[in-house]
């Protein structure tokens, strides 16, 4: 019944497939429309880390929220499993760019909610809940409210809550944005490993490119304004990740094609002055010129 | 043992007698000695003031008398009817109106009419609408309340954030989970804003409107002392009324505090 590591409470191996077809968003506003993502097509697959990388003003977010279906396409549609996705359900989980905690329950309670609004029994919850909180290394902070956490331990108890219910797909929007160099290497090793351990459909959104080049299995880098695929990069380093692998021949490639291809979307959004665009340019720039030697 | 006793006591009594409890009794004291060379000197117009020890004796005199006490009694009694009654009816209204875009169509301009007219102006009608005395007091706070906890509680439920309905949305959770787990608590910052806030107004009407209407309580007390020319006891009301909006404005953070743990830093 357990996949992998069999006889744990983390999941039940049932995992989902989503096929985006042909996806388009316009948003009509006082000064004309703004079409958002234009033609979009890919697959997240089954069991795959699947990374979706892009400037800003892609279209990342408007994409995980129709994947979500807090939003519905323009045109085009979107899959699961073979279902159109027709509105927000338990199956697939987001954690978004800024915490998304229950300020006022305690970390029990917020890693608990999903448990308790499906009507799970105490017992059943507790067992659950409590296993959970080890594994994300919070079970001494299960009373504590989120306000009294650190930025890290935010983000591991907003994984706990939504590992809990055990989706079929995962989606994650830039989760370990605005945290410090050093947390988000731990964060990211944390959340590889519990990737690899329970090998769930995942969708992860980023700007980092050594991030996203580290925890996918698939980059897919999209254009900016208005959003589509640009390109689709398998990334083949050997699973488990480690962080020496930041320094193989192989990481170094991979990164080098992920960033010819971002660079001149980048560029793009840059000459229209997107802030966050600049940054991106700036590291990108960075990068390049310090592994071109 | 007892030098650890010792010390400790020692350090209890430098934190009682600490520089800025020193500095803020300083200005209590200085008020009062001011009071009495303005009063002993006669200052234009401040004459009439009566002297500290005169209100002194005032306040021995009524803290001594139950109807005194009696005034404590049925003030705050007015209060805590009017203002608990402003809440139950509010609070729903206002979540009413933040969750639904028609109710708050249909509702909130006659409600934005009335909210700027002063709680003070309602007194005529209140007098006039209201079969006792008593009621038309109970109403008087209650508008005072009123407007204030409902703008308050729209405000808090507009003020969530809607990624957290969302997330709770994903993680499973009806229309109803929505409602009491996330709604209600969003809301309650602003809610205890709007209680604070609330309680702050409806002493100003209280005692407005028992000077004009009411039979006994603090305001009454006071127009009566005002009327037998007792001016230390106009004082000694003042200083009441004072004291009371205090300590209801304290149970009210306190309740605050407790129905809101996670404000709590640690």
């Amino acid at each position: 019944m357990y996949r992998r590591n069999g006889g744990n409470l983390l999941s039940s191996g049932d995992f989902g497939e989503v096929r985006i077809e042909d996806v388009s968003k316009v948003y009509e506003g006082g000064s004309g429309s703004q079409r958002v993502l234009d033609g979009c097509s890919f697959c997240i697959e089954r069991g795959r880390l699947t990374v979706v990388m892009g400037p800003s003003g892609c279209g990342k977010t408007v994409l995980i929220n129709l994947i979500a279906g807090y939003e519905r396409p323009s045109t085009g549609r979107i899959l699961i499993d073979g279902e159109p996705v027709t509105g927000p359900g338990s199956d697939r989980l987001v954690v978004f760019q800024e915490t998304t905690l229950f300020p006022w329950m305690t970390v029990y309670n917020n890693v608990t909610f999903g448990c308790r609004v499906q009507g799970l029994s105490k017992g059943e919850i507790k067992d659950r809940a409590e296993h959970l909180l080890r594994k994300v290394g919070l079970y001494e902070f299960r009373d504590k409210y989120p306000g009294q956490l650190s930025g890290g331990m935010q983000r591991r108890a907003e994984l706990a809550r939504a590992m809990i219910n055990d989706p079929k797909i995962m989606i994650l929007d830039e989760p370990f944005r605005g945290l410090d160099a050093m947390t988000r290497q731990l964060m990211q090793e944390f959340y590889v490993g519990l990737f690899e351990e329970i090998g769930r459909t995942n969708l992860f959104v980023t700007h980092e490119i050594d991030e996203a080049v580290f925890l996918a299995d698939r980059v897919v880098v999209m254009t900016f304004q208005p959003g589509r695929v640009k390109a689709e990069v398998e990334v083949d380093l050997p699973r488990p990740r480690e962080f020496h692998m930041l320094a193989s021949q192989r990481f170094m490639e991979i990164r080098q094609q992920v960033i010819e291809l971002l660079y001149e979307e980048a560029a793009k959004a840059f000459a229209s002055g997107s802030k966050a665009a600049y940054d991106l340019v700036g590291a990108i720039v960075a990068r390049n010129g310090a592994c071109k030697k | 043992m007892e030098m650890i006793w010792r010390s400790g006591i020692k350090r209890k009594v430098s934190k009682i007698f600490s520089a800025r409890l020193l500095r803020g009794l300083f200005s209590i004291v200085m008020f009062v000695v001011l009071w009495q060379v303005v009063v002993a000197i006669k200052v234009p117009y401040l004459a009439n003031l009566p002297y500290p020890r005169d209100v002194a004796a005032g306040a021995v005199d009524a803290t001594g008398s139950s109807t005194y006490w009696f005034g404590w009694g049925i003030s705050l009694s007015r209060i805590f009817v009017g203002f608990m009654a402003a809440q139950l009816i509010g609070i729903p209204l206002g979540l009413a109106m933040g969750i639904s875009r028609t109710f708050k169509d249909f509702t909130f301009p006659v409600f934005e009419m009335l909210r700027p007219v002063p709680p003070i102006a309602w007194i005529p009608l209140a007098i006039l609408f209201w079969p006792t005395r008593e009621l038309s007091i109970y109403f008087l706070v209650f508008i005072g309340a009123f407007f204030i906890i409902v703008i308050n509680v729209i405000q808090g439920v507009s003020n969530i954030s809607v990624s957290l309905k969302w997330a709770a949305s994903s993680l499973g959770a009806g229309q109803r989970d929505i409602f009491w787990r996330i709604l209600v608590p969003g809301s309650l910052p602003s809610i205890i804003t709007g209680m604070t806030v609330g309680m702050g107004v409806t002493w100003n009407v209280l005692i407005a409107a028992e000077m004009i209407a009411g039979q006994g309580g603090l305001g009454r007390m006071t127009w009566e002392a005002y009327t037998n020319n007792n001016i230390p006891l106009i004082v000694v009301g003042m200083v009441s009324i004072g004291v009371a909006g205090y300590l209801c404005s304290m149970l009210v953070r306190w309740l605050g505090e407790k129905a809101m743990p996670w404000k709590r830093r640690f």
